[in-house]
């Protein structure tokens, strides 16, 4: 008896095709606003991958003019290692923050003096690209 | 003041230092040219600078990291395109 029912009160239902259409529509449109969504933050949560950071950290030091690149290691100290001063350690650590668009506070790249701290500091920066 | 070597830097090697990037980074909102001009023009000042200026000379160190700290908010100014008001300044200042 229902189930006789509701067929005949949906046989008599008649949707227009053009309100159907917007709704997929506008489903459609706020779907792939999730998915860009989605893309953007995950971009801005992922972590880059320490091996990734090693990498362009060390090519970043490597291509500073004063530096010999064959002496560029993770473990190299810039003044002590690299015979730099703290002129050109200023001016690594300023690279390194264009390589990555950060911007990095003058308390904290005070101590940035080896490539060692330069790549954990990269790597625990919540926004490095 | 003897760029410094060792790792302990010393509250006014961090002002020069901090002075130092004030200017790289204020070089990077210029137009190429100029950021290239400003880096090339600061970093020699800096490093001729360090290496006359006595470390124990505080007073003139002092004058100096005033002067320059002026001389940065000039450029941090937007219509302020480059330095080169900045290398006349620097001419007039010459050590006494």
């Amino acid at each position: 008896m229902a189930s006789a029912l509701r067929s005949t009160i949906l046989r008599h239902i008649r949707i227009p095709v053009s309100q159907t259409l917007t709704l997929n529509g506008s489903k459609l449109g706020s779907g792939s606003g999730a998915v860009a969504f989605r893309l953007f933050s995950s971009h801005a949560d992922d972590h880059l991958d320490k091996e990734e950071v090693s990498a362009r950290v060390l090519d970043v030091v490597k291509s500073f003019p004063k530096v010999d690149p064959s002496k560029v290691t993770p473990d190299v100290h810039f003044q002590k290692d690299l015979g730099l001063d703290s002129l050109d350690t200023v001016e690594i650590v300023m690279a390194l923050e264009e390589e990555f668009k950060l911007e990095i506070p003058d308390k904290e790249a005070d101590k940035i003096d080896s490539c060692a701290l330069a790549i954990e500091y990269v790597y625990n920066h919540p926004m490095a690209g | 003041m003897g760029v410094s070597s060792g790792p302990r830097l010393s509250g006014m090697q961090k002002q020069v230092l901090a002075l130092y990037r004030g200017f790289l980074r204020v070089a990077r909102s210029k137009s190429p040219e100029e950021r290239h001009r400003i880096e090339s023009f600061v970093s020699v000042e800096f490093r001729r600078n360090s290496k006359q200026i006595d470390g124990k000379n505080f007073q003139y160190i002092e004058y100096l990291l005033r002067l320059g700290k002026k001389q940065l908010e000039q450029l941090k100014n937007p219509d302020t395109i480059g330095l080169s008001s900045l290398s006349v300044n620097s001419s007039r200042i010459k050590r006494s």
